[in-house]
This record gives C-alpha cells, sequence and structure tokens, in this order.
C-alpha cells in the first residue's frame, strides 16, 4: 500500500508519468519498424521492443492509476498533449532511417536502465520492486542495441558516416531525457526518488561516449539546453500531436469499451 | 481441511502457455497461503511475471483459479502477481530444465554470469556464443536473433546438426 504523504502524489505520479510515457512513445516508434526492419531478425526485434516498453508502461500506468484515481488505458491513450511527460527525443520521428532508429535507441536504452535502477532504491515499495525487474529487461535492450552501434560504426564507409550523422542529429535532443520534472527535489528528499549514486548525466554521457568511441563515431554531449527540454512540464515538441493522434484514434471512438 | 501440498500438485498440472511445462517447473509459485474460515478456505496465490505485462499472465491466471478452485473445501482464490523475488532462469527447476530441452528450448546455466549474446565488451560479435545444442550436443551454435517469438526467448542455429532451437533470456 502507497504511505506516500499526499504533497508528493503529484510529483511522484509525474516522475513515473515521465517513465512511462517515454516508454510508450518509444514503444510507438519501435511498432513502426513491424515489417519493415532491414532484416528479418530485427523486425522481429524492434516488435519485441515495442511489446516491451508498451508492457513496461502498462505496469506503471497501474501503479499511477492507483496514486491518482484513473485508469491506466486513461493515462494512455486519454489525455492531451499537455499532460504527458515524455522527453523531446521519444517523440521525433526516425523517417525510416536504420541509423536514426539505432541511434535513438542508443539514447534512451541506457538513459531508461540508469532511471529505473535509481528508481529500484526507492523506499516506495512496489514501485521499486517493479522498477528493479524493468532494469534486469531493459538490460537486454541495451545490449542489443550496443552490439547494433558496433556493428554499424565499425562497418562500411557509408554505414559508419550514417551512423554519425544520426549520432550527431540526435545527441542534441538526447539529453532532454534529464529535465526534472516539477518538484522533483522534494522526491529526492524523501527518498522516494533516492539520489544517483553517481551524477545520472556524467555516468549516461561516459557510457554513451566509451561505446560510441568503441564503435569508431564520435559523441560530444552537453547537458541539456533550455530549447529541448519542457516535455517534464508538458511542453512538447510538434510531433507529438501527430503521433498521439494516430495512436489514439481508435481509443478515442469509444473511449468506453471494454477491449 | 485442504493443506499446501495438494494445491501445489494441482498447480503442477496447469502449464505455462507458452512453454511445454508446468508452472511450477517454471518457478513461477512463490507463495501459497491458506486463510481457513468455517468449513471452507480463502486461498492466496502469489505468482512472479517471468517478464513484466507477459501475455500469459491472465491465461494462467484464469487457470490457476479454475482449478485450484474446483478443490472441495474452497471458496475463493486470489492469485497476485509479485515482483518480490523477481522471477529468474535459475528458479526453473531440473525437471523443467530437461523438459524445456527436449523441447528444443535451452536455459541459461543457474547461477553463471550472463554469457552476453551479441556484446563482449569491445568486440563485434554478433554471433559468437557457447551455447549448447539442445538436439545433438554441439558447441558449434550461432546467435540468429536475440529476440524470439515471444518475449522470454532468443533463437540460434546449430552448425553442426542443422536445426534451429530457442534459448530463454536470462533475467
Amino acid at each position: 500500500m502507497i504511505t506516500l504523504p499526499d504533497n508528493l502524489k503529484r510529483p511522484f505520479a509525474d516522475l513515473l508519468l515521465a517513465v512511462a510515457d517515454d516508454k510508450l512513445m518509444l514503444g510507438h516508434r519501435n511498432s513502426d519498424w513491424t515489417g519493415l526492419a532491414p532484416i528479418l531478425e530485427e523486425d522481429i526485434a524492434f516488435s519485441s521492443l515495442a511489446q516491451d516498453e508498451m508492457a513496461h508502461a502498462q505496469a506503471l500506468y497501474q501503479l499511477i492509476a492507483g496514486l491518482i484515481g484513473t485508469s491506466a488505458d486513461a493515462l494512455a491513450f486519454g489525455r492531451k498533449s499537455e499532460a504527458f511527460r515524455c522527453a523531446a527525443i521519444v517523440e521525433a520521428p526516425d523517417e525510416f532511417d536504420w541509423a536514426t532508429a539505432i541511434c535513438r535507441q542508443f539514447f534512451c536504452d541506457h538513459f531508461d536502465r540508469l532511471r529505473l535502477r535509481r528508481l529500484a532504491r526507492s523506499s516506495d515499495k512496489p514501485v521499486a520492486d517493479l522498477a528493479n525487474r524493468l532494469a534486469a529487461e531493459e538490460q537486454i535492450h541495451v545490449e542489443h542495441v550496443d552490439s547494433w552501434m558496433q556493428r554499424l560504426g565499425r562497418g562500411t564507409d557509408e554505414s559508419r558516416q550514417r551512423m554519425q550523422k544520426a549520432l550527431d542529429r540526435l545527441a542534441a535532443i538526447a539529453p532532454s531525457l534529464f529535465e526534472p520534472i516539477e518538484h522533483e527535489h522534494e522526491l529526492v528528499a524523501a527518498d522516494v526518488y533516492p539520489r544517483a549514486e553517481t551524477d545520472m548525466f556524467e555516468t549516461w554521457r561516459n557510457e554513451l561516449e566509451q561505446i560510441a568511441n568503441d564503435s569508431s563515431l564520435k559523441l560530444d554531449l552537453h547537458p541539456p539546453s533550455p530549447q529541448t527540454i519542457g516535455g517534464r512540464r508538458g511542453k512538447h515538441t510538434e510531433h507529438l500531436p501527430p503521433l498521439l493522434d494516430e495512436m489514439c484514434e481508435v481509443y478515442r471512438l469509444e473511449p468506453n469499451a471494454a477491449w | 481441511m485442504i493443506d499446501t501440498q495438494s494445491i501445489m500438485n494441482v498447480l503442477r498440472t496447469i502449464d505455462d502457455p507458452e512453454m511445454p511445462i508446468s508452472i511450477v517447473d517454471l518457478g513461477l509459485v512463490d507463495d501459497v497461503r491458506i486463510e481457513p474460515a468455517v468449513d471452507t478456505a480463502r486461498v492466496s496465490i502469489d505468482i512472479l511475471p517471468t517478464f513484466v505485462g507477459c501475455p500469459a499472465l491472465e491465461m494462467i491466471a484464469d487457470n490457476i483459479t479454475e482449478k485450484v478452485g474446483s478443490l472441495d473445501g474452497i471458496s475463493a482464490v486470489d492469485v497476485r502477481f509479485v515482483y518480490d523475488p523477481p522471477w529468474s532462469v535459475d528458479r526453473i527447476t531440473d525437471d523443467g530444465r530437461a523438459s524445456l530441452k527436449e523441447h528444443g528450448v535451452t536455459v541459461p546455466e543457474s547461477g553463471g554470469k550472463l554469457p552476453v549474446p551479441g556484446h563482449s565488451g569491445g568486440a563485434v560479435e554478433l554471433r559468437a556464443s557457447a551455447v549448447k545444442c539442445p538436439f545433438c550436443g554441439s558447441d558449434t551454435t550461432t546467435l540468429e536473433s536475440s529476440f524470439g517469438p515471444t518475449r522470454c526467448r532468443m533463437i540460434y542455429y546449430c552448425q553442426s546438426c542443422r536445426n534451429t532451437f530457442e534459448r530463454l533470456k536470462r533475467v
């Protein structure tokens, strides 16, 4: 049972929404590749990634729904874009460019694993238990994407150039993942979102830069710029509304239908 | 009066919908609690999901409710999904491992360090592995796909007997 003080419920819900919304959008973008990935194995992989991320989001939405009194479906499909807490990078379309899809996964999967490991130490036990389990699954995503960074970065001149271009483009918006939610410091002070053991941004940057380097790619990450943040507080890029229109089209026809 | 043993016996007859072994051998059953009442008992069963949101979970819960609920002396069955302790391949019993192997599904060794498929530090080794083929026992196998027909499985290929086989992901 959740024994969270009332004043922390909304911030905690926002924090968990940031995790779940990132996963839902990324899962939706992953599912675009079903039937279209360059090789069969990756068709299976991206379809599985989509399934994983959506299942993770659903489990989180169920916890959030209990916290603020709504349903998982209403959270996933019944909100307006300003109520979402996802970051700019998961909103960006990949234009069916494989290098972009891989690089987006690279930034997001590493960040997701770090954030889940931190949440796994939360004083809120149901969230900690779930986050611990999700981090183990996210590990598989990280290994998958890292092998693709190396394969393409060290592949041919063309594959390396295309990867470098995608990496440069996304490196500008990837730090948007680190924008704090409102009142995050209160959650940290209450140990609901425990302080990171090492600076999260530095850890992420070091992890990614090393793998990029091993993959013959250049990566230079900087803390989020004011132009790329806002998502964690409901200010989104122009890419989110059309994504939601597509994702929620069926739900909106009959929001109270039983599935 | 109903006892835990007879409930476990029933649970042993329930197979995982996606794998040819019982949910007990798969290590999904964490706890069975019996709350006696006047002449019937309520039963609570804690199940550990393999993967979060695995689509087989609802089917498993329904099967448990139906089969355990049909035992004499039980008024209600409450199936809960819990993540503490987290399920891991280490929970699969020896019988379960043998049965999976017969069906061409291998399981990472109990307690072993994860041999990461397709990832060994700085090397590009998408196809390196030392996974034994469940059919012929050969070590000359290659990882075909780190994702598979369900969320918990990967696909391997045996160069010796030229069969594909599956392997559970280590979580």
